[in-house]
Formats: C-alpha cells, sequence, structure tokens
C-alpha cells in the first residue's frame, strides 16, 4: 500500500475492530490476509512470533485465573499482524507527510516529528538487540532470563542516549516547534480498496448481525 | 594461522560486498567509507553473519573476538568488575591500566564513551586471541589513547590483528593493507607498495608522498622518519 494516509486509517481501524470482539478480529485477519504479505511479513519479521507467544503467556495467565484469555489472545495476536505490517510497510518522512497534511505545518509538524523519532529509535532498538545478541555470543555467553536485565538496560540506555543527542541538535537548530514541510503521495487504485474493505471490516464489527439479516428478525 | 576467503559473497537487502584473500599473522589494516561494509565484514569474519556465497576457511585459528564498534553493546555486568570477570581478565589488572581503580562498584554506564571504550579494548586486549577483529577501535578514543592503542596491538607478538576504520591519523605498524571498493574487497598489498592503489589513502601519507618521500609503512614512526627525510 504505498499511501500512507489510507495505511495509518486501515491499521487504527482494524486494530479497534480486532480489539472491540472476536468477529471484529476475525474481519481484521481476513483484511490482513487478502491485503499485505501475509506469511511472508511473518517470516521476514522476527519479532512478531515472540509478541504472539508474550500475548499467549498473559493469555494463558488471563485464563488462569478467570479471565477470557482466548478471547484476548485472540484480538491481541491480530493487533499485533496489523501493527506489524504497518512498521514494515512505514518509509521515513511519511509520518510527517500524514501529520503535515492532517493538522498543518504547526502542531502536525510536531505530532509527525516526534512519530518519525519514534519509528527511528524502534528501527534502533531493534540493531542495536541484533548486535547485543551478537556480542554476547562472542562472549560466550548462554542467552536466558538472566539476560534481560543487562540487556535492557543496553537497551533503554542506548535509546536515552540518542534521544538526548537528537534533543540537542534540535534545540542547536534553533527547533521550538512546527516547521515547513511539503507532503507528497501516490495513492493506488489498490489503496482506495484496502482502505474501503477496512472501513467496512470495522462496520461488520460494530453492527449487530441481526441488522444484516432482516429475516432473522 | 590463517584465514582465507574465498570469493565470500555478503548480501543484505539490495546491497552486498565480495571478498576474496588471504589474511595471514600480523596487523592488517581493512579501510573502506562508511556504509561500505566495514563492520558486516568483522562480522562475516568472525562467522557471526552468514555468507550468500564463497567460504571462509580459517586454519590454526582455535580463539576469536570480535570488538564491535559501540562497546557498550558487549556490556554484560552491572558493574565494572563483573564486567572485567565476564572477559575473563582480573579487575585490578584492567583498572590499573585504563585509571579506573577505585571505580570497581561503578556501573559501566557511567562511564564516559571513550572511558568505556578504552576500558572494553583494555578487556579485549588482556587476552591472546589468534583472531583479533576490531570494528573502528579508534573512534571515541583521544590522539594519546589511539596512540597507546597502536602500541599494544605492535607489541601483539603472534596471531591475526584485523582493524576495520576509517581512521587517517594515527594507525599501527600494518603488514597488509586492504579495501573495500565499489562492493568488493581488494587487496592493496604491503605497504609502502599498497600506497599506489589504495584510494582510502591517508592525507598526511598522499601529501608526503607529494614532496617526494614516501614513508615506509603508516605509523607515526615510519611518518615521522619520511618527513624527516625531507627536511634533512
Amino acid at each position: 500500500m504505498q499511501d500512507p494516509r489510507i495505511r495509518i486509517a486501515a491499521s487504527a481501524i482494524l486494530s479497534v475492530t480486532a480489539f472491540i470482539s472476536v468477529p471484529g478480529a476475525a474481519f481484521a485477519f481476513l483484511w490482513w490476509l487478502v491485503f499485505t504479505p501475509g506469511i511472508t511479513l511473518i517470516q521476514k519479521n522476527r519479532l512478531v512470533l515472540p509478541l504472539v507467544l508474550m500475548t499467549g503467556f498473559f493469555s494463558l495467565v488471563l485464563e488462569l485465573f478467570g479471565g477470557n484469555g482466548l478471547s484476548y489472545f485472540i484480538r491481541m495476536s491480530v493487533i499485533i499482524l496489523v501493527g506489524m505490517w504497518l512498521y514494515s510497510e512505514q518509509r521515513p518522512g511519511e509520518f510527517l507527510d500524514t501529520g503535515v497534511w492532517l493538522f498543518g505545518d504547526r502542531a502536525g509538524f510536531d505530532l509527525g516529528l516526534v512519530a518519525e523519532m519514534g519509528m527511528q529509535s524502534l528501527s534502533c532498538i531493534i540493531a542495536d538487540f541484533e548486535r547485543v545478541l551478537l556480542a554476547a555470543r562472542v562472549k560466550g555467553m548462554r542467552w536466558g532470563i538472566h539476560s534481560l536485565i543487562p540487556v535492557g538496560l543496553i537497551l533503554v540506555h542506548g535509546a536515552l542516549a540518542r534521544a538526548e543527542e537528537s534533543a540537542e541538535l534540535l534545540a542547536i537548530r534553533g527547533y521550538r516547534s512546527g516547521g515547513v514541510w511539503n507532503p507528497v503521495f501516490i495513492t493506488k487504485p489498490w489503496d482506495g480498496v484496502a482502505g474501503l474493505a477496512a472501513v467496512c471490516a470495522g462496520i461488520f464489527a460494530v453492527l449487530p448481525v441481526s441488522e444484516f439479516f432482516i429475516l432473522y428478525r | 594461522m590463517i584465514i582465507t576467503l574465498k570469493d565470500a559473497r555478503i548480501t543484505r537487502d539490495s546491497w552486498s560486498l565480495t571478498a576474496a584473500g588471504t589474511f595471514d599473522q600480523g596487523i592488517h589494516l581493512i579501510s573502506g567509507d562508511v556504509g561500505s561494509g566495514k563492520s558486516t565484514l568483522a562480522l562475516v569474519m568472525a562467522g557471526l553473519f552468514p555468507v550468500s556465497g564463497g567460504c571462509i576457511v580459517k586454519e590454526g585459528i582455535s580463539s576469536c573476538m570480535l570488538s564491535l564498534q559501540f562497546p557498550e553493546l558487549h556490556i554484560t555486568g552491572r558493574t565494572i568488575a563483573e564486567e572485567c570477570a565476564s572477559w575473563g581478565t582480573r579487575p585490578e589488572d584492567i583498572l590499573v591500566t585504563t585509571g579506573l581503580t577505585g571505580r570497581e562498584e561503578t556501573s559501566p554506564f557511567y562511564l564516559s564513551r571513550g572511558e568505556l571504550k578504552r576500558f572494553h579494548l583494555a578487556c579485549i586486549l588482556a587476552k591472546d586471541y589468534d583472531l583479533l577483529l576490531l570494528d573502528e577501535p579508534f573512534s571515541s578514543l583521544d590522539c594519546e589513547e589511539k596512540a597507546r592503542l597502536c602500541s599494544t596491538l605492535e607489541r601483539r607478538s603472534r596471531g591475526i590483528t584485523i582493524l576495520f576504520t576509517h581512521e587517517q591519523d594515527i594507525l599501527p605498524r600494518v603488514v597488509r593493507v586492504w579495501e573495500i571498493y565499489d562492493g568488493r574487497l581488494t587487496d592493496c598489498g604491503r605497504p609502502p607498495d599498497a600506497f599506489r592503489h589504495w584510494h582510502h589513502l591517508p592525507v598526511s601519507v598522499r601529501k608526503l608522498i607529494a614532496l617526494g618521500s614516501v614513508p615506509d609503512n603508516i605509523s607515526r614512526q615510519d611518518l615521522r622518519e619520511a618527513a624527516c627525510r625531507i627536511q634533512g
């Protein structure tokens, strides 16, 4: 999907749709199967399975303590899949494009900039994580629960250091608020179809099924 | 003790690098632009990143160590003393050489980037590895520390040391110069012959050659001697 506006809107709609109910999650998953690379996306992104497994763990705890863990697992897994699709399709500058297009050069620019910096930070954290694993292998250390705290410290420390550097750089350049940005979008016909399908999935999830089947009444 | 790259092909998305050549004992320098693939090649030679074609053959190498460019990625200890222990070194030895005596219980994250780099390199160089791969070892170090590192590396009596760097000013005496250029690892040869083919030839060496004095190697001492020949 080329147009980030439709992509972000579709992701937001589908996430809410999946969160509302299990049928909503089913609609969102169906959309995900049709309009995204699907399984290829999971194979390319090594974070999907760990995140789903982590959700599975919390769902199991919820189920054991009387909550509806299975429903939670299904809904959250679909949200993760949608999120991963959004992340994999995102290109640098698109949040700025969308922010400025939505809210203008001041608030929109600031929001877009924050989102861009967030995405950049996320990609740096992933790169750091991969390097930390390699460094541990070089030291002959085994990966396990005991590694969580040092690895977490490295990642948080790195993210904070980078955030400080970015803040200083922005301050040095005289940034206070807002900026000039000319958003450019490429919209393909298929983007419109996918966006419309996401809206339909949202409507189907919100409206009672009986609304569609008059004879049933 | 040698490591041979037999048309090793490294690919990452649309980027690729082909490497061929044999590295024997001594210090080797691999130069290249930022983003040319020096760090990835270091990972490949350490066996931490797969080749998509060709192969890498290591003969007589029983121990290998890779130092990543950013020393904080190596940290696994909560304190400096624990970090020393994680490298299999004695804290008292490392702390004295790095000027960190009395800070055993300090978190490594409280060290400045320069201090951490110095500490990290001291931990690595305290042991004698057959294959030592140093990715940008001079980054974050001041001139004095860079010179000290060069002396330490030159004192390594055995093993293969490979420096992946774009440092231009302070370098140790090397046995061979390599460079990554146009997606290929090229063997420029031994100094001073290497200076004829080396695209990333340090500016100081270039100037000396222009003045008619070719240094024997790329260390400060060699450059100083070459400069003296001009004056004298």
